[in-house]
């Protein structure tokens, strides 16, 4: 049924409004409310009372608007302070990866010697590395090298966990870069960087936009690397912010509640705005691997 | 006053220690103090001067790092320490790293032992047992212990050298709806028929007979040590290190057996979704009337109390075999600092503050709706049960469930055999096969 | 000869100039834990103590008689094949079916896709109030009478954690096929039409091989993620009721930190990447073969 569904959707790829069209609005419709709904809870909690919370209905509305779980949710989550370092250590994270991933795909997939084929192999490896499970290994590497409790340190982790599926992602996008262009390139004399940074990268530009914009979904929601690598104050993310409000809180979730709407609204505001080029940079490199 | 020889020889150490410079560990004399009896918990002895200051000169302004290993009712304490300490300490500052106790403090030690302790750790008093050993613990001063209750050291107390200050206690049992029990002329139960006459009753009139929210694998662990305090430790207290060195088992053994039976009596006898109530809308249920009885410990209160402050109960230990129960006594919160520290004299007025700072001490005592472990200091909330709690006080009829969780530990022994009577419970095991598993576990039954 | 020959050498240096910068924080950040993990798997370390006992193979000889290790790779299994088969096939359908010219695209696309801005903790969290509170309210509402307590049941737990993890990120890997979609030319189609293909044949023979480079990367990420899952379950099971959401992680971490086995919870993230990386071989060359075919 199923397929019957896709099908009916498939005979007017890109045309006029049908009966199909229609139907196939109705059942997304219904579809996107259920998805919703567990939006709108969120947002219908964050603005109760913790009396309401236990004695009245979980589907009823709060009695009044009241702004107390939002206030106390602001001042836990010191979200000026949280909020900054999430978005600077994704956002480094993220330029990093885009950089070093692009170069060593690259190499890769260029160079034959056998030395690179075995470094996408242990690239790959990286996929497969649960580090939950390694937790204390990497804390112990990290304390080692002084990397605890710094801004380069955490973003040096993210950097370490996302090569492998940077790398890879990036592998697949190099088959559609031409190679006569570099060929070119490095008749006119081209040493292998300035063949990479001007021939190459410009090439890669939707397949980093892809990377940076799926990395930085990981990052952005990490919570066991920052929690490993960062206790001090200042340098907390948002969401080691909102899960000490959480396991502390589980008898009055009406603020962990507005706590999460706090943290989601700026970055869902965000992608709406920028869903055009979210698509965009998706398309063309996710999909011309 | 044997006692306040030896912590007065201990302070003397510590004193001497401080001022040489070597934090805590060191050689303190201790040697062959006898291990202290343990003292029910009462509000006696004599008053400590709760104005003299220790380490008191912080001239500098010093950070300490405290890592705080809290329960949901906890949880805020925090703020109201930070507020005291500024009034009285303006040069200290504390950096808390608040975390879950039940999930996330162990990790987090085992993270800071491999490279270095935070000045002061907030756990509970059974974490004493687990650390202690490593010798990365600092000994307390007496000073600040002597304002305690002398209950409160026993279990934290290692080769005569104490690592942590109990800052409150809670208690454990069955509490139930005084009004119901009233309105049905139900006695408090001391035997298993007593409780079972109350079960037929509340089925008969349609009234749940027990509130539990089982999906917290925590809150079957714990009912299990309380059903296992009163029906082995109570008539064995070493039950646990003859398990270790293989005399008893949870296989063979029918008073331990009967203790995780008891898990049954309450599934059978609780709401069918159990396994998907949390602790909060259990609680919510117990309140509106839902349901008799509810076995659980004092952070049901502040819950309890937040749904409706009129609400009326009381307390009773869980009828065992032999209709000896006794109330079951939790020394929670518990002070640690580290061996290491370089900052002492400063771990000192943190000491000094939870110590000797009685306003704080209240206010987090009725934010808690815990018990007082500092001398001469009553929490002013009221506390329906407290007239139960000082009835088997005065009976002598209370026991330090330390006893058993030090024996057996929390995380990876009976937090782990929860999990197999959870399976058990919903039929995905059997009993015999949940009794093997805990006997499989008896590796890492100990903290050490 | 001698000339393309060194050439060639000083090509491969600076490739290798490319390639070792993130060679080096790889190797640091993750396979050095890594193989520190593999030492501490032959010890019986406590995670704690400063000496860590050598055991030689002793932990793995563990490993294999372990029920509970092996429920837990039960669990894992069944997770990450329901995730990869449900939330591919649902992220292609709702991909199509945004595709297929409805009104209000972005706003579907939107309400799909928010729920993967949430981190995997909260959404655990959401979903246990969702099961336990919520949705029972609506079955009084509506007075019908459906089990939604699927966390209080370990025949239920799987599909309650499914819908979470697929509510999650269904949205995400639909945006990848949306992509996908969009990027594929019109005028194939018309070529199809013209030779008289219908609607399914169009979508075998022209939809799934265009899509093919976005269905490798859904795949594996779909795969790798689930069969590390860990984030959902604390928040939400907690590995439970009793053990019948525990995936490996979950067992391993309570393992080696809970139970203070940490030696003994390295064997097992040993065996767990050994595992890992058998499955990635063969699906990557599986996948990348049926590409080239294509």
């Amino acid at each position: 049924m199923a397929w019957n569904k896709k099908k009916q959707a498939e005979d007017v790829p890109y045309q006029r409004y049908t009966r199909t069209t229609l139907l196939v609005q109705v059942i997304m419709s219904v579809l996107a409310v259920l998805f919703i709904a567990p939006l709108l809870m969120i947002i219908n909690y964050s603005f109760k009372t913790k009396k309401e919370l236990y004695l009245t209905s979980p589907l009823s509305l709060p009695s009044s608007f009241q702004l107390d779980n939002y206030k106390k949710a602001f001042d836990k989550l010191d979200l000026a302070t949280t909020f900054t370092n999430t978005f600077l250590y994704t956002a480094v994270s993220v330029l990093i990866l885009a950089l070093l991933c692009g170069t060593t795909a690259w190499a890769i997939a260029r160079c034959r010697a056998r030395f690179f084929k075995f470094c996408y192999i242990y690239f790959i490896v990286g996929i497969l590395i649960p580090y939950q499970a390694l937790f204390l290994p990497i804390y112990i590497i990290g304390y080692r090298l002084n990397l605890t409790n710094t801004r380069y340190g955490i973003i040096f982790m993210y950097v370490a966990t996302g090569i492998s599926f940077g790398v890879f992602l990036m592998n697949s996008f190099m088959s559609t870069v031409p190679i006569e262009l570099e060929e070119a390139a490095r008749i006119d004399g081209c040493s292998v960087f300035r063949t990479y940074f001007t021939v190459v990268m410009p090439l890669l530009k939707p397949a980093m936009a892809t990377l940076i914009i799926m990395q930085a979904f990981q990052i952005w929601n990490d919570y066991l690397l920052a929690s490993l690598y960062v206790s001090k104050k200042d340098l907390k993310t948002l969401t080691v912010a909102i899960q000490s409000l959480f396991s502390a809180q589980t008898s009055d979730y009406t603020t962990a509640m507005a706590a999460i709407v706090i943290s989601v609204l700026p970055i869902a505001i965000l992608f709406m705005s920028l869903q055009k080029y979210f698509i965009k940079g998706m398309t063309v490199g996710a999909v011309k691997g | 006053m044997k006692k306040k020889l030896i912590s007065l020889m201990l302070g003397t150490t510590m004193v001497v220690s401080a001022l040489t410079g070597c934090g805590g560990g060191g050689d303190a004399a201790g040697g062959s103090a006898p291990a202290e009896t343990p003292a029910p918990a009462e509000n006696g002895g004599e008053t400590a001067d709760a104005t003299e200051n220790a380490g008191s000169d912080v001239s500098e302004p010093v950070t300490l790092t405290v890592l705080a290993g809290q329960s949901t009712t906890d949880a805020g304490i925090e703020d109201m320490i930070d507020e005291a300490l500024a009034a009285q300490y303006p040069n200290i500052t504390l950096e808390w790293e608040c975390v879950d106790w039940g999930n996330d403090f162990q990790p987090k030690m085992q993270q800071y032992m491999q490279s270095g302790l935070p000045d002061i750790m907030i756990g509970k008093a059974q974490d004493v047992a687990t650390y202690a050993p490593q010798g990365i613990l600092g000994e307390i001063d007496a000073m600040y212990l002597d304002r305690g209750l002398d209950a409160a050291r026993e279990n934290v107390t290692i080769d005569g050298k104490t690592y942590g200050l109990v800052y409150n206690a809670l208690y454990q049992g069955v509490y139930y709806n005084k009004t119901m029990f009233a309105e049905n002329g139900w006695e408090i139960p001391r035997t298993q028929e007593d409780l079972q006459a109350i079960i037929d009753d509340c089925k008969a009139k349609g009234i749940t007979p027990f509130a539990s929210h089982m999906v917290d694998t925590w809150s079957i662990g714990n009912v299990t040590m309380q059903f296992m305090m009163n029906d082995v430790f109570n008539h064995d207290p070493a039950w646990g290190d003859k398990f270790r060195a293989g005399e008893v088992s949870f296989s063979d053994d029918q008073a331990a057996q009967t203790a995780y039976q008891y898990n049954q009596l309450i599934f059978d006898n609780t709401y069918p979704e159990t396994f998907s109530t949390e602790q909060t809308d259990c609680d919510a249920k117990m309140v509106l009337g839902e349901a008799a009885m509810k076995v659980s410990g004092s952070w049901s209160i502040q819950n309890f109390l937040d749904i409706d402050e009129s609400f009326d109960f009381g307390i009773f230990p869980f009828p065992n075999q032999t209709g000896d129960s006794k109330l079951i006594f939790e020394p929670n919160i518990t002070i640690m600092t580290s061996a290491d520290s370089e900052h002492q004299d400063a771990i000192n007025c943190v000491l000094d503050v939870l110590t000797g700072n009685q306003e704080l001490a209240v206010e987090i005592y009725d934010y808690t709706k815990t018990a007082s472990m500092l001398k001469d200091v009553s929490p002013t909330f009221t506390n329906p049960s407290q007239a139960d709690i000082d009835k088997y006080a005065a009976d002598g009829m209370i026991v330090d469930v330390t006893l058993g969780n030090n024996q057996l530990v929390w995380g990876g022994f009976q937090e782990e055999n929860a999990k197999d009577i959870a399976a058990w419970l919903q039929g995905d095991a059997s009993f015999e096969d949940a009794l093997k598993a805990s006997d499989g576990r008896v590796g890492t039954s100990s903290a050490n | 000869m001698k000339k393309h020959n060194t050439m060639e050498k000083n090509m491969e240096k600076q490739y290798l100039l490319l390639v070792l910068p993130g060679l080096i924080i790889f190797t640091i950040g993750l396979i050095i834990p890594l193989l520190l993990a593999f030492r501490y798997s032959f010890t019986s370390w406590d995670g704690m103590s400063a000496e860590k006992p050598f055991v030689g193979l002793k932990n793995y000889l563990d490993l294999l008689q372990d029920a509970d290790f092996r429920s837990a790779w039960w669990f894992t299994l069944k997770f990450t094949i329901g995730n990869t088969i449900i939330q591919n096939v649902l992220a292609l359908l709702f991909a199509v079916a945004l595709d297929s010219g409805i009104k209000a695209q972005k706003v579907y696309r939107t309400a799909f896709f928010v729920p993967c801005l949430i981190s995997a903790l909260i959404v655990g969290f959401v979903w246990l109030k969702m099961f336990s509170n919520v949705l029972p309210a609506v079955n009084d509402l509506l007075g019908t009478n459906f089990n939604f307590l699927l966390f209080g049941d370990g025949k239920t737990v799987l599909s309650g954690l499914l819908i979470a993890n697929n509510w999650q990120w269904v949205g995400y890997w639909m945006l990848i096929y949306l992509a996908g979609l969009q990027s594929i030319p019109g005028d194939l189609y018309e070529a199809a039409k013209v030779d008289g293909a219908g609607a399914w044949t169009r979508f075998k023979n022209v939809t799934i091989p265009m899509l093919a480079p976005a269905i490798t990367i859904c795949v594996v990420g779909i795969t790798t993620g689930s069969l590390k899952v860990y984030d959902l379950l604390v928040s939400s099971t907690k590995g439970g009721p009793g053990r019948a959401s525990t995936s490996v992680i979950y067992q391993t971490y309570t393992t080696a930190i809970n139970g203070r086995q940490y030696g003994y919870g390295s064997a097992m993230s040993v065996s767990l990447v050994i595992v890992l990386l058998l499955v990635a071989l063969i699906q990557v060359k599986g996948l990348k073969s049926k590409e080239v075919q294509q």
